[in-house]
């Protein structure tokens, strides 16, 4: 036993696996580090530095990748230049009682290689909705006891974007913003004359100027390339692999073990504490136990439900913490709508320079201050303007030396807008484990039910009808909504809750510190303990929880807490 | 547990010295031009016309021509200049499901007996001849619902596609700069010497 004990165990290595490994070896804990996929460090990214004519078939994802990857294509995102990024759902399956798109990277640094980077602030009116409305529970945690932690990781990761002193999308510490290009700027004076919107330049984890600190040597500028999907060798934007793991590595505190997956927690009765974790090896098959004073579950949204449903005991026979039988209930994601684009005229004397890796964000207005609609909550919107490429010649007649000469010219300007809303916590969205079936280490897999409901329904009809109302009021031409965007849970890739926050241990699963009510040695610090969704990307959340909780256990620890 | 090759560590050194230049006074583009140096011999070549992968050599032949009609060598290069008859081929195998390359083969054998059907076959026409075909059979296809899409506009799609992601498309007719450092979101067209790469 003794070879495998060390002072905290963390499961996973994305966005907030790679906070708490930071957090706790930099507290000097020796910590296990373990993720269930391959290893990646730091410029293992192989398709970085491809130049567009050396991706095959015009880097459109082909047959072979559609029927390895059904459900992963179902966003969109795979292509030939990044598909080494999401899992093969023939190897990793999952049970779909209604479509629920599970998108996954099963490697080192998980999901935070492919993040969109889009990093807000939850406001005070995000952390106070539960109580105000009835809504599942209240959330036992403030935003102002949040906004240093906040500051924290901001400062760590290095955030651009513009100070607002808006009281629904807090400022936060961050780098200079990127520019909006001309169109965007009319956008944002038209919808702002006429509707009172407010359009912002979207606040990204790229770094638009060095970081403020010296602990990321290994990290660049941004070098407004784009690309950032398939990884950045300059560092540009923050990733697990990019930045905490490496600051991990340094402390020496750390081990990093790739291809482990862990499938149960260890529970002893006696103590009363977790002591471990029960570990498969992917490649080998081989079996491990792994012992610590405190565990860390970083393992996703649902990988934190699977695990924590898989581990029964006579204590816990319902699984792990599941005292009040919320476990792997009250599933959210971000609730998307059909996007919608415009033409816009004018502007044909001006353009841009350089790839802008993020767009404009147009923060939350419903349901807020006088503004009372039929449904709860609200949306935000994320879109950019651009000048159209070769693909506006498809339908077209030109031919020959014209359609040459007409390529050579930047094409009229577009404009989308897409949408994230809030999914409302309910109970009935929920994940099972479905033990008629297996994957292929032999384990048992999730079964999956989470459908919109009356509050997601009348949102998504206005997140539609508000975007072609601010094109309208901005007299922009061509609207058209993409009805052949479908959007099931899941597509948004912002999964949650599933081991909820609360004061009260009877409907709750976590504490305020994101320590298992019932046994408070295990800390959740994914998606999981999201008692509501807001309607933000949720990544820059995750990591101030997650910062937060690991100084709260190491402080516990050396307490004699533990 | 996963064996690193010497390609991998290799990488991961010349990283962590383009990393350090970065953070010091030395440019982007010069730990880019070490990066690619490293990393160009790992990926894949696209497919050689020698041997096609789903067209028939007469195929071939024809989606080649009207490829070329839509996008001739000009100052510039033009679609076979770029690979695209392959690149199409390839395309038609890799990416489209079979029924859309069935009907692909079938829109251009429906392509050919019109063709034939006022004269000689489309690829023994004079060259002026075949630019009128091509240009009437897409004003027709154009004018009436084109989804899905006839063979005529396909052809035309992956033509543009395999071109403007082609090696030549690209910097024969745009300012290709893999490495912009910065970006900059008002600029006056007259100031850029050619339209951008921005795909």
């Amino acid at each position: 036993m003794q070879q495998n004990a060390f002072d905290a165990i963390v499961v996973g290595t994305g966005m907030s696996g790679g906070w708490a490994a930071k957090e706790l070896t930099e507290k000097g804990l020796k910590t296990l580090v373990l993720d269930r996929g391959r290893m990646v460090r730091h410029g293992d990214y192989p398709t970085a530095m491809t130049d567009p004519w050396d991706l095959p078939y015009g880097n459109r994802i082909t047959q072979e990748t559609r029927q390895r990857k059904p459900v992963q294509t179902r966003t969109g995102y795979p292509s030939p230049a990044n598909q080494h990024w999401f899992v093969d759902d023939l190897d990793n399956p999952y049970t779909e009682v209604n479509r629920f798109d599970w998108i996954r990277g099963y490697h080192v640094g998980g999901r935070s290689l492919m993040w969109a980077r889009q990093s807000y602030r939850f406001s005070p009116m995000d952390f106070e909705a539960n109580a105000r409305e009835g809504v599942g529970v209240p959330w036992p945690v403030t935003y102002d006891e949040m906004a240093p932690w906040y500051d924290y990781v901001e400062t760590f990761a290095g955030i651009s974007g513009s100070l607002e002193g808006m009281p629904t999308l807090p400022d936060g510490k961050f780098l200079p913003p990127m520019e909006l290009n001309c169109v965007e700027i009319d956008f944002q004076k038209r919808i702002a004359d006429k509707l009172g919107r407010k359009l912002i330049i979207g606040r990204v984890a790229n770094l638009t100027a060095p970081l403020t600190h010296q602990e990321s040597p290994q990290r660049g500028t941004c070098q407004y390339r784009n690309l950032c999907i398939r990884g950045c060798p300059f560092g540009g934007y923050f990733s697990s692999v990019s930045a905490t793991l490496p600051s991990a590595e340094r402390t020496g505190n750390m081990t990093l073990l790739a291809n482990q997956i862990v499938y149960e927690l260890i529970y002893d009765n006696d103590k009363a504490k977790a002591t471990g974790v029960r570990v498969l090896d992917a490649v080998t098959g081989a079996q491990t136990d792994y012992f610590a004073k405190i565990i860390f579950l970083c393992a996703s949204t649902l990988g934190t439900s699977f695990i924590l449903l898989n581990s029964t005991s006579s204590r816990f026979p319902n699984g792990f913490g599941n005292d009040s039988g919320e476990v792997g209930h009250n599933l959210v994601d971000h609730l998307k709508a059909p996007g919608v684009n415009a033409t816009v005229d004018g502007y044909l004397d001006v353009a841009y320079t350089g790839r802008r890796a993020n767009g404009y964000y147009i923060p939350r207005y419903r349901n807020v201050g006088k503004d009372k609609r039929p449904y709860l909550r609200g949306f935000g919107y994320q879109g950019r303007a651009a000048r159209s490429g070769f693909g506006r010649f498809n339908d077209n007649a030109l031919i020959g030396a014209e359609l040459k000469q007409a390529a050579q010219e930047p094409g009229p300007w577009t404009v989308n807008a897409s949408s994230f809303g809030e999914i409302l916590p309910n109970h009935l969205n929920h994940a099972v484990i479905d033990r008629s079936r297996k994957d292929k280490h032999g384990l048992p897999v999730l079964k999956l039910d989470v459908v919109l409901r009356e509050n997601e329904l009348a949102m998504q009809k206005e997140m539609v009808n508000d975007a072609v109302e601010m094109f309208e009021a901005a007299g922009y031409k061509d609207i058209t909504v993409n009805e052949k965007d479908t959007y099931a849970p899941g597509l948004s890739i912002h999964e949650a809750g599933g081991a909820r926050m609360g004061k009260d241990p009877k409907t709750s699963v976590l504490n305020q510190w994101n320590q298992v009510h019932a046994c408070q040695n295990v800390f959740i610090t994914d998606g999981s303990f999201m008692a509501s969704s807001a309607c933000q990307n949720p990544s820059l959340t995750y990591m101030a929880f997650t910062a937060r909780a690991a100084h709260h256990a190491v402080e516990e620890l050396r307490k004699g807490n533990l | 547990m996963s064996a690193e090759s010497p390609e991998t560590m290799q990488r991961r050194e010349i990283l962590r010295r383009a990393a350090w230049m970065l953070g010091g006074a030395i440019s982007a583009p010069a730990a880019l031009a070490i990066l690619q140096g490293c990393s160009a011999k790992e990926q894949g070549v696209p497919a050689q016309a020698a041997a096609t992968r789903f067209l028939t050599a007469a195929e071939l032949a024809l989606v080649a021509e009207i490829a070329e009609i839509m996008i001739p060598k000009t100052g510039t290069s033009g679609a076979r200049d770029a690979g695209v008859p392959a690149f199409i081929d390839a395309a038609l195998d890799g990416v489209f499901p079979p029924a859309d390359r069935d009907r692909f083969r079938a829109g251009g054998e429906q392509f050919e007996a019109a063709v034939k059907a006022s004269g000689k076959p489309f690829l023994e026409r004079e060259p002026a001849e075949r630019v009128d075909i091509v240009r009437r059979t897409l004003e027709s296809a154009l004018s009436t619902g084109h989804d899905p899409k006839p063979f005529i506009l396909m052809t035309r799609e992956l033509a543009l596609l395999g071109y403007f992601t082609s090696r030549v498309g690209i910097t024969d007719n745009m300012e290709y700069v893999a490495v912009p450092k910065e970006f900059h979101g008002c600029v006056p067209v007259a100031q850029m010497q050619k339209h951008v790469y921005w795909e």
